[in-house]
């Protein structure tokens, strides 16, 4: 663990140094993710019936995503919210439930 | 906080800044445990944003007034976002919330009300929630405090109204104890199914729908065509009315004209830009521009406004009905430190509970910041879904998905959208969506 932990902070501080502009827009992923929470499930821990988001790689969501975006929706509601939020959006979204435990 | 609300708090701090930011900087290679077939690619994904640790330690008391969809949720974010030190007091004078969702399904026994009945045990014993079952008389919005009915006062840093909503009385009504308009769900909703089971064959179900804003865009027109499909099966030649104080179906257009004229053709009868000048509860004629019309099942949906708690406290400034607000926080425009959120506040968007959920998760993360010194997030997105039942296996859907719009300081729809056809695939779809729905809102 401690050489983990170690990345981590190194990796924080990169953050802090490197993209402190950023911070508060990408600090929204959270609450852009909670719109999918409604029907994934708080922290996209889905009750049932519907994905499960949380701990989703964000190539995998982003992929398919886009791929939906592509679709017409027909009888498919993720087919609109795929085309609901711009491409910077998304991966804040896809980056915050890839570090859901 | 409790021993599980503290592991809860830490794994939630690891989960969403820490491990996040290691991953947006593309310098983590442990992308989680639910995609084995997708390892460490998050950061190249996610491209270069960092994600910054959410505001934790703010401490403070928020009080929240009404446990309904908004209320409930924006508690329990409250409690997930806010860090251990942010104490959060729900007040609600029911002992449980009665979902208006589904129970439009009530009315043709599909569902039955106690199966949706959401209490707030797990807001409180797995979020720490202080719930607080009594009736507020009063706000003071300076002293920054809530009376209760028992005598006793809440002083809060900030408050949160999620109070639903009021009815209008409609001419020639005292009250709504025999002609239910059943829009919130309880003991109208049992009444409503009592008459329609009662109801003679050949008989006539007369509902009446406010003008827009109301409760639930698609409701009335959903409830039609539920009442419609069983009548047909349980009622041969009755007949369903619908006066709409709009000059068309207000939501699902597509969806509703196509039930009202192909699948219920025949059995419900639509007259858009109807008046309602009197209804005799005694001998259930309605006295309309179209004419003295008899129900043998009466239903008026009465027009709407913020409740008198929000009007007494100065909140309502919007049409003298509905209280104002900024959507980026959901705070009042008539007094600081207030937040309205839901049916009773004036915004852009419909009012319906997965809306106020969205809502309620907006003023919740902007309380958050507000309370550390910081700004909300400037550029919130909020969304609307509703799946609406047609007959007793099928349904259609509609949704919106609304950004927030810097010029006009509004939430604007960015895209929407409603089900292609009526299918019994929808009506499939309904319950997980309730299910995860009512779960993300109740705990």
């Amino acid at each position: 663990m401690k050489p983990r932990h170690f990345t981590y902070v190194l990796a924080l501080l990169g953050a802090c140094v490197l993209f402190p502009v950023q911070a508060v827009r990408a600090e929204s992923g959270r609450l852009l993710a909670s719109n999918c929470f409604q029907c994934h499930g708080t922290e996209g821990r889905s009750q049932g019936g519907i994905d499960r988001l949380a701990g989703m790689g964000a190539n995998k969501l982003i992929g398919e995503m886009k791929e939906m975006r592509a679709k017409t929706p027909g009888n498919d509601m993720m087919k609109v919210h795929a085309r609901a939020y711009t491409d910077a959006q998304l991966n804040d979204i896809a980056a915050y439930f890839a570090n859901v435990r | 906080m409790n021993l599980h609300n503290r592991r809860q708090f830490l794994r939630l701090l690891g989960a969403s800044s820490l491990g996040a930011l290691v991953h947006g900087c593309g310098g983590g290679g442990d992308s989680g445990t639910g995609d084995s077939a997708d390892t460490g690619d998050s950061g190249s994904g996610g491209g270069t944003t960092p994600v910054t640790p959410p505001v934790v330690n703010v401490s403070g008391h928020v009080v929240v007034v009404g446990g309904g969809m908004g209320g409930a949720t924006v508690a329990k974010f409250l409690r997930l976002w806010g860090g251990q030190n942010l104490r959060v007091t729900l007040i609600e004078r029911n002992p449980s919330y009665t979902s208006n969702i589904l129970s439009n399904l009530v009315l043709n026994g599909q569902r039955t009300l106690s199966s949706l009945a959401y209490d707030y045990a797990r807001l409180r014993d797995n979020y720490g929630v202080n719930v607080i079952q009594g009736e507020v008389m009063g706000i003071d919005p300076v002293a920054r405090k809530v009376s209760l009915g028992d005598g006793s006062t809440q002083t809060y840093d900030r408050l949160v109204l999620a109070p639903g909503l009021e009815f209008d009385l409609m001419p020639g009504l005292t009250d709504y104890q025999t002609i239910p308009h059943a829009w919130q769900a309880g003991p109208q909703t049992a009444l409503l199914a009592q008459q329609l089971a009662a109801m003679p064959a050949g008989g006539t179900f007369v509902m009446t729908i406010p003008a827009a804003p109301f409760r639930c865009p698609p409701g009335p027109y959903e409830r039609a065509c539920v009442v419609a499909d069983y009548l047909k099966r349980n009622k041969p030649g009755a007949k369903v009315i619908v006066l709409d104080a709009n000059p068309g179906i207000a939501a699902e257009r597509a969806s509703f004209e196509t039930a009202f004229n192909t699948l219920h053709a025949g059995v419900i009868e639509y007259h858009a830009a109807a008046t309602i000048d009197s209804i005799d509860p005694v001998t259930r004629l309605v006295q309309t521009n179209l004419g003295s019309i008899a129900a043998s099942v009466l239903n008026p949906i009465p027009p709407q406004r913020a409740p008198r708690l929000v009007q007494d406290a100065g909140l309502v400034n919007v049409n003298g009905r509905w209280a104002g607000v900024d959507v980026l926080s959901y705070e009042s425009t008539a007094h600081p430190g207030v937040h309205v959120i839901g049916d009773a506040s004036a915004t852009t968007q419909p009012k319906a509970g997965h809306i106020a959920n969205a809502e309620a998760k907006v003023c919740a993360d902007a309380i958050v910041r507000m309370l550390a010194g910081q700004a909300p997030d400037p550029a919130p997105v909020t969304n609307s879904a509703c799946y609406s039942p047609i007959t007793a296996t099928t349904a259609s859907w509609l949704t919106a998905i609304y950004h927030y719009d810097p010029a006009s300081r509004t939430m604007k729809p960015y895209v929407t959208g409603e089900a292609a056809s009526i299918t019994s695939g929808n009506y499939e779809d309904m319950f997980p969506w309730f299910n995860n729905l009512m779960a993300d809102s109740f705990g």
